[in-house]
């Protein structure tokens, strides 16, 4: 695909600015009304999902140049995907993130390179993570724990850490944890360890898609070689890489893909994992935007004229991963749960995504400390999620904050309601 | 002329982060492709655009221009070609930072707000005092305050509460030249609360009835006069649209109400007008409806002839909901409604849960008429304006008319030639009709449509006097001069008061 077969997807939009807002229905408040950070932030009509689609279809008419400022629009804007999700309450016949998507490839073929990315995509290619941290040091967080090396044997559950995790120290207590009450439920699983590789989902959203390709190859094969049924990842943003764009560039994985949270689910239904305890918590639940509404599923490709296509192939985030966390917290002892304003497929973003992290940190604080102000407001004295990337942001924002919430993985609060003890 | 010099002149008011003329961030003010009648989407491209976050600042911007004789066009959520530039030159005039309530004023039922707070938000807050206000058609993502001062202001609620310009109280005005001008009791500092003073009341000139699209200053504030909400203060919906699942109250009532033809259909309007019930009014053309709803479905119908004439036998009809204070009001109004239904000889459908959920609260919070973009893309609006109720009847038989050879035609959607989108207002003084044409602009052959529509529906307008002036708005200039002479010479009158507040037409109105 280029830009250009996005042309009329361009030319539909109506300019009515439901990108802007959370579905009308959803409106809740003066305050938690918007959905995008990047037209909150910025303010000009560009930075907004319409506003990019106008930017790229007056590219495609030859009334501007590719140049700074169109990377910029491009850029400063974390994939999050609620634009999409307020689009298509009203539309079947637009691909708001794809047409964002396109535009950054277009940037990286035309040589309009963002510093921070090009960085981030050397790291990847040197040392197979976005950090740039030794490739050797990758399975690190696992020391210890007695898992199997899917290299040398065979395992039901491959567990992906994915990059974050792996070299996070601040949260290595998390997915360790994790780990342990998978194992504690029972369940066989395998890690590749220092052979794990990113899986490229961010190269390919900050639009370097032979990178991620390159990364497909090696995770199928590596997945295959390991003979398990069943991929497992802590990460939201890996698993709505290999849930949709894997699929959607022809790489299939050929095991089920899992999220953490889906699994302990399934554990904790199939009564493998015990929640006895209480956890005295007031909580709110952040949904990530890859594990929500960007972690369904691909459909396949939807040939010719979009108003046509039924709503059963349109990816408009309602089948993406919400009830299974909240099915866990409730099932939790002792446990409240009190939902943000902005929740499931119009929840707000953490700002982690889409290359902001790495290029526009200003941009990622402020949509985290938004999160953070809508998370307090709720009168909870922690947040929960589902995500090392949206916790790094709500660790970090919350810091600079001088706030005393505290961040939690789910994986956490099932860990303390299982009884298995930290570390 | 923007100059190099009035451009860091206004830079130094709202600073380098709030004002831009990159081309590409001027091109996304100038992608318009919606309520216009000619084909494309591009219209003028601003010279700037400047992002001011104060009264004080729109005025020194609006100062600026004034003194270098520099255009400028302001808008608030600016969806529609009126909300952009008509010319090559115009600074364009974001006012999305100035998102303010205000005050809400739970004693004397007013809200106070900032251009770009939407109806959405407002309604939200309102509701958690027990009060409620107009939101116009075009849905809750809009601005109450362009809606009040300045377009329109046509909605559902207008049988209960009017249209939008009865709303306005005290209102902020930067006139033309920059000046700040006070309405109504905000203009002898007694607050917002009234729009006629003590000060001066100048509604009439502000917006007459449609409405100046910015072509009389900019307004940075406005009181509007809010409703009792009797519904519950923060309603619980699941769901985005299509999908919605609530509880509605005991005390609203929603009904589909269908006529034999368009006579008995206008008697029951008058009369439930004279009966002062409902809370909400409203036709929805049965044929957009479907395709709104469930395109893929009415695609199919559309070449069912037997089942495309059982479905417009409901296009005598409309949607009526009704809120009450008490059961013995709730009593009353439905015994009343029952009572004028059946001596008219019409249909009254009590609607049933789910389809009662997505009814209440997507006619409460005006969340669904966005989906008539669904099957095509976009629509247009001919024909049709704010008159009595039988002349409303009148326009959509010939509405009618006009629409089914565009369709036979193959220009626009089939959607049975079903017109019109519209409702009672004021309890009866007057009835809305838009005639609401489906159409898909990236067929070449369709994007053509509006114009020629627009004109069928104009020339037809003044041959059998059927008045309905409202859509003139976005014909520009010689549709104005088409209707102007068979009514009032409003178009006269309406420049002489342009000239005179605006003599060098800085304050851009782009279809006129």
């Amino acid at each position: 695909m280029t830009l250009d077969d996005y042309r009329l997807d361009m030319m539909g939009c109506s300019r009515c600015s439901m990108c802007k807002w959370v579905p009308l229905n959803q409106v809740k408040s003066w305050r938690y009304a918007r959905s995008c950070p990047s037209i909150s932030k910025y303010n000009f009509h560009a930075y907004s999902g319409s506003g990019k689609m106008n930017v790229a279809l007056s590219l495609l008419d030859g009334r501007i140049e590719l140049d700074e400022t169109v990377a910029d629009i491009a850029y400063k804007c974390t994939l999050c995907g609620a634009c999409d999700v307020s689009c298509k309450v009203y539309r079947d016949d637009i691909e708001l993130c794809e047409v964002i998507e396109e535009l950054r490839e277009l940037c990286v073929t035309e040589g309009l390179l963002i510093p921070e990315h090009m960085i981030m995509i050397d790291s990847m290619k040197k040392e197979d993570n976005v950090f740039g941290e030794p490739k050797s040091e990758r399975g690190n967080w696992a020391e210890g724990l007695g898992l199997k090396d899917v290299n040398s044997e065979s395992a039901d559950v491959l567990f992906h850490a994915g990059c974050r995790f792996s070299y996070d120290e601040d949260l290595r207590g998390k997915v360790r944890g994790s780990v342990r009450l998978l194992l504690d439920a029972g369940a066989d699983i395998g890690i590749a360890g220092k052979e794990e590789s990113c899986c490229g989902g961010r190269a390919y959203e900050v639009g370097y898609r032979g990178e991620m390709d390159n990364y497909a190859d090696d995770v199928v094969a590596r997945v295959k070689a390991s003979g398990a049924t069943v991929l497992v990842t802590p990460c939201s943003d890996c698993y709505s890489t290999f849930k949709y764009f894997y699929p959607r560039a022809g790489h299939e994985l050929g095991v089920e893909v899992l999220h953490i949270t889906e699994y302990i689910d399934r554990l904790v239904k199939d009564r493998r994992i015990a929640l006895s305890h209480d956890v005295p918590l007031h909580v709110t639940y952040h949904d990530p935007c890859h594990l929500g509404r960007r972690g369904e599923p691909y459909l396949g490709k939807w040939e010719g004229d979009k108003l046509l296509r039924p709503l059963s192939r349109k990816r408009a985030g309602r089948n993406g991963i919400f009830d299974q966390p909240r099915d866990i917290l409730k099932a939790i002892p002792g446990l409240k749960l009190s939902e943000m304003e902005r929740v499931r497929e119009y929840s707000w973003c953490c700002g982690a995504g889409g290359g902001v992290l790495e290029a526009h940190p200003d941009l990622a604080l402020w949509s985290a400390t938004e999160r953070i102000r809508e998370a307090g407001a709720t009168g909870a004295e922690a947040i929960v999620t589902a995500c090392p990337w949206c916790e790094r942001s709500f660790i970090d924002a919350i810091s600079e904050m001088g706030e005393e919430m505290a961040v939690y993985d789910l994986t956490e609060l099932v860990t303390m309601s299982a009884g298995i003890g930290g570390e | 002329m923007m100059t190099d010099d009035v451009y860091r002149e206004m830079e130094s008011v709202v600073g380098e982060e709030n004002i831009s003329r990159e081309p590409a961030i001027l091109d996304s003010y100038a992608f318009q492709p919606f309520h216009r009648a000619e084909p494309g989407s591009w219209i003028h491209r601003p010279a700037a655009v400047v992002l001011p976050g104060s009264t004080g600042e729109v005025q020194q911007i609006v100062k600026i221009c004034h003194r270098n004789k520099v255009s400028y066009k302001a808008h608030s959520t600016g969806w529609g070609a009126h909300s952009g530039p008509g010319k090559e030159g115009v600074i364009q005039i974001d006012l999305r930072r100035m998102d303010r309530i205000l005050e809400i004023d739970e004693e004397n039922m007013y809200v106070v707000v900032e251009p770009y707070a939407i109806c959405a938000q407002v309604q939200a807050e309102l509701m958690k005092r027990g009060l409620n206000l107009h939101i116009i058609g075009a849905g809750s993502s809009t601005s109450p305050l362009a809606a009040c001062t300045s377009h329109m202001g046509m909605g559902f609620t207008g049988v209960s509460m009017g249209y939008s310009g009865r709303s306005v109280l005290g209102v902020e005005w930067v006139l033309p030249d920059g000046e700040l001008l006070r309405l109504g009791s905000l203009g002898s500092g007694s607050g917002w609360f009234c729009g006629d003073g003590p000060g001066p009341s100048l509604r009439g000139i502000m917006r007459g009835w449609a409405g100046y699209d910015g072509g009389l200053g900019v307004f940075t504030g406005v009181a509007i006069k809010t409703f009792h909400w009797p519904g519950p203060r923060e309603p619980e919906v699941e769901g985005l649209l299509f999908d919605t699942k609530t509880e509605v109250p005991d005390n609203f009532k929603v009904f589909l109400c269908y006529f034999p033809d368009y006579e008995r259909w206008a008697d029951a309007y008058y009369r439930i007008g004279e009966a002062e019930i409902a809370y909400i009014m409203s036709k929805n053309p049965i044929g957009a409806m479907i395709w709104a709803f469930t395109p893929h479905l009415m695609r199919k119908i559309t070449d069912m002839p037997a089942i495309k004439t059982a479905l417009k036998a409901a296009q005598h009809g409309c949607h009526v909901m009704i809120a009450a204070n008490s059961p013995g009001d709730l009593d009353y109004q439905v015994k009343t409604l029952k009572r004028i239904i059946e001596e008219t000889e019409g249909v009254l459908i009590d609607v049933k849960p789910p389809f009662e959920s997505m009814l209440w609260w997507s006619g409460v919070r005006v969340s669904a008429v966005q989906a008539i973009f669904r099957p095509g893309g976009t629509f247009f609006v001919g024909l049709g304006g704010d008159e009595a109720v039988d002349n409303t009847m009148l326009q959509a038989k010939f509405g009618e008319k006009i629409k089914q050879d565009f369709i036979d035609r193959g220009l626009i959607y089939d959607d049975l030639a079903d017109v019109m989108w519209g409702g009672l207002y004021e309890q009866g003084l007057f009835n809305h009709q838009e005639e609401i044409m489906i159409f898909n602009a990236r067929d070449p052959r369709q994007a053509k449509a509006p114009e020629e529509f627009a004109k069928a529906c104009a020339r037809t307008a003044v041959e059998e006097h059927l008045g309905g002036i409202g859509f003139a708005l976005f014909g520009g200039e010689k549709m104005h001069d088409l209707f102007s002479p068979v009514t009032s010479d409003y178009y006269k009158w309406e420049k002489k008061i342009k000239e005179t507040w605006d003599p060098d037409d800085l304050s851009n109105q782009t279809f006129r």
